[in-house]
């Protein structure tokens, strides 16, 4: 490894290592019962981890973004592409779209909840709403993108109209639409979290689960400060995981891109 | 987008077919707790508007958006401009940008309960937290888009370091820093309801979890609609201001 690595690696560790020592240093000076500590917090994580809490939580709140965000895009790609190739169905649809978009997913819970209780169809709900968006617009992005010299090119040598979409408009609609699911994966995450939070925080804390949930748990019930940060740290760890993975999954779906 | 007589006329079509299908599934539950009609839901935007209850929520909502992005612009604007110009700052602060990122403002609201209590403060914290990355973000890359040849221009001909900033670094970079306000303040209106759900005794988020409680769902379905049209009003309101005061800029977006 040469110096300049070196100290590039210094420098990306120096300020966050000097956080994390002045956190120790003020909770050191002020002692409180409650206040987290680096090490308390670290304590709290080996704990959660070992019973198995915190990774059931987790597991519980991804299981229910993937479902919501399958099912997000399962609607979205087709009405998409139909939105993109089809100039009357887009000039229909949109009006919808553009209304229902700035209204927060999390706005919508309390109708959720009143159709389908305070569990997981409740939360998939909420989840699939927030990824539709960014999906559905990214998606016609990508179809109005595509070459329209490939598209008259593959019409005049006769191809119908199914085979076109399949083989020319779809993969040169893929990046865009890789974009519009690694967005929607980020927003689905933090809809599942308020969620789950806002649950746990208005449901009486009955059982629904998940990280969001936890952490309200933590915050109202046990009052454990050293918990909530540890799922709040989860909570950015998945995160970054999630959109790790997208991003290699479109990368390996889409080598030109690259 | 909507353009025109014949855009609008679309529109209304479209939200017509859109009401009457809901109307019909309304009638068929014949449960106005459950689903009411959107005869209903008008009925209770009227009064709602009427006693001014709609408007005093929206305000709240509406002071403490334009208290956040405002803070989130004075924080996240110099932050972004000194990190995109000078390799040693963005060396140094990125890691912590990249650490707390992926942390959503939503998932502070536990903790931001203990550190604010219930009342606005939590609120704004958790709006100019959501707010913050994108504006940060987009200024970094916005500055870093500048063309290189007028900063090294302006440098041959002996203009100050600051003056390169405020001249031209920050016309060059507007568009770009225009569009991060936009997904700042769109990242900040979709944290406010949960935020005034679980942590504020006012606001729009408030009333609509107020009125869940009491099962009357009009009123919820008449504050929704306003989360919605002000969401749409304010970026409307970002988007004229960024053709206003940069017109150079490319239109899309």
């Amino acid at each position: 490894m040469n110096s300049a690595a070196e100290s590039r690696i210094a420098r990306a560790v120096a300020v966050p290592v000097i956080l994390i020592g002045v956190w120790y240093a003020w909770t050191t000076l002020h002692p409180t019962p409650r206040t987290p500590t680096p090490g308390r917090v670290a304590a709290a994580a080996v704990d959660m981890i070992a019973s198995g809490d915190l990774p059931l939580g987790v597991l519980q709140s991804v299981g229910r973004v993937f479902g919501g965000f399958a099912l997000a895009a399962a609607i979205a790609i087709p009405l998409g592409l139909a939105m993109g190739t089809r100039r009357a169905i887009e000039r229909n649809v949109d009006p919808l779209v553009e209304s229902f978009r700035p209204i927060a997913a999390i706005a919508i819970l309390p109708l959720a909840i009143l159709w389908l209780g305070t569990g997981t169809a409740a939360a998939v709900t909420i989840v699939a709403y927030a990824a539709f968006f960014p999906i559905v617009i990214n998606t016609v992005a990508g179809v109005k993108r595509v070459d329209s010299t490939l598209l008259r090119a593959a019409a005049t040598m006769g191809v119908d109209r199914l085979t076109i979409l399949r083989t020319v408009i779809v993969p040169g609609a893929l990046p865009s639409i890789g974009v519009g699911l690694r967005i929607a994966l980020g927003v689905a995450w933090t809809a599942i979290i308020a969620a789950e939070l806002a649950v746990g925080a208005k449901a009486g804390g009955g059982g629904s689960g998940g990280v969001g949930q936890m952490m309200f748990v933590f915050y109202a019930y046990s009052i454990e400060l050293n918990r909530i940060v540890v799922c709040m740290i989860a909570v950015g760890l998945v995160a970054l995981l999630l959109d790790r993975m997208l991003r290699a999954l479109n990368a390996w779906l889409m080598p030109w891109t690259h | 987008m909507i353009r025109g007589v014949a855009g609008a006329a679309i529109y209304f079509r479209t939200m017509a077919v859109f009401a009457a299908v809901w109307w019909l599934i309304a009638a068929w539950t014949g449960n106005a707790a459950l689903l009411p009609s959107p005869l209903l839901v008008a009925k209770a935007i009227g009064e709602l508007a009427l006693d001014l209850e709609l408007f005093k929520h929206a305000g709240i909502s509406l002071a403490r958006m334009l208290a956040s992005l405002a803070l989130a612009i004075l924080l996240a604007v110099p932050l972004g401009i000194l990190m995109g110009r000078v390799r040693i700052a963005d060396d140094l602060l990125d890691p912590v940008v990249e650490i707390l990122r992926p942390i959503s403002g939503i998932a502070w609201i536990p903790l931001a309960l203990f550190m604010f209590g219930i009342g606005n403060a939590l609120p704004v914290f958790i709006m100019t937290y959501a707010a913050f990355f994108p504006i940060v973000l987009g200024t970094i890359s916005g500055v870093r888009g500048v063309d290189r040849r007028l900063v090294n221009a302006a440098r041959t001909m002996g203009v100050s370091h600051r003056a390169i900033v405020t001249t031209v670094v920050m016309p060059a970079a507007a568009p770009a820093l225009l569009v991060a306000i936009r997904l700042g303040a769109a990242s900040a209106w979709t944290a406010v309801v949960a935020a005034e759900l679980i942590g504020a005794p006012s606001g729009l988020g408030y009333a609509i979890e107020w009125y869940r409680e009491l099962l009357m769902t009009p009123q919820v379905m008449a504050f929704i609609a306003m989360v919605g049209v002000l969401g749409f009003l304010f970026d409307a309101a970002l988007r004229s201001l960024s053709r206003r005061f940069t017109p150079w800029a490319p239109a899309t977006a």
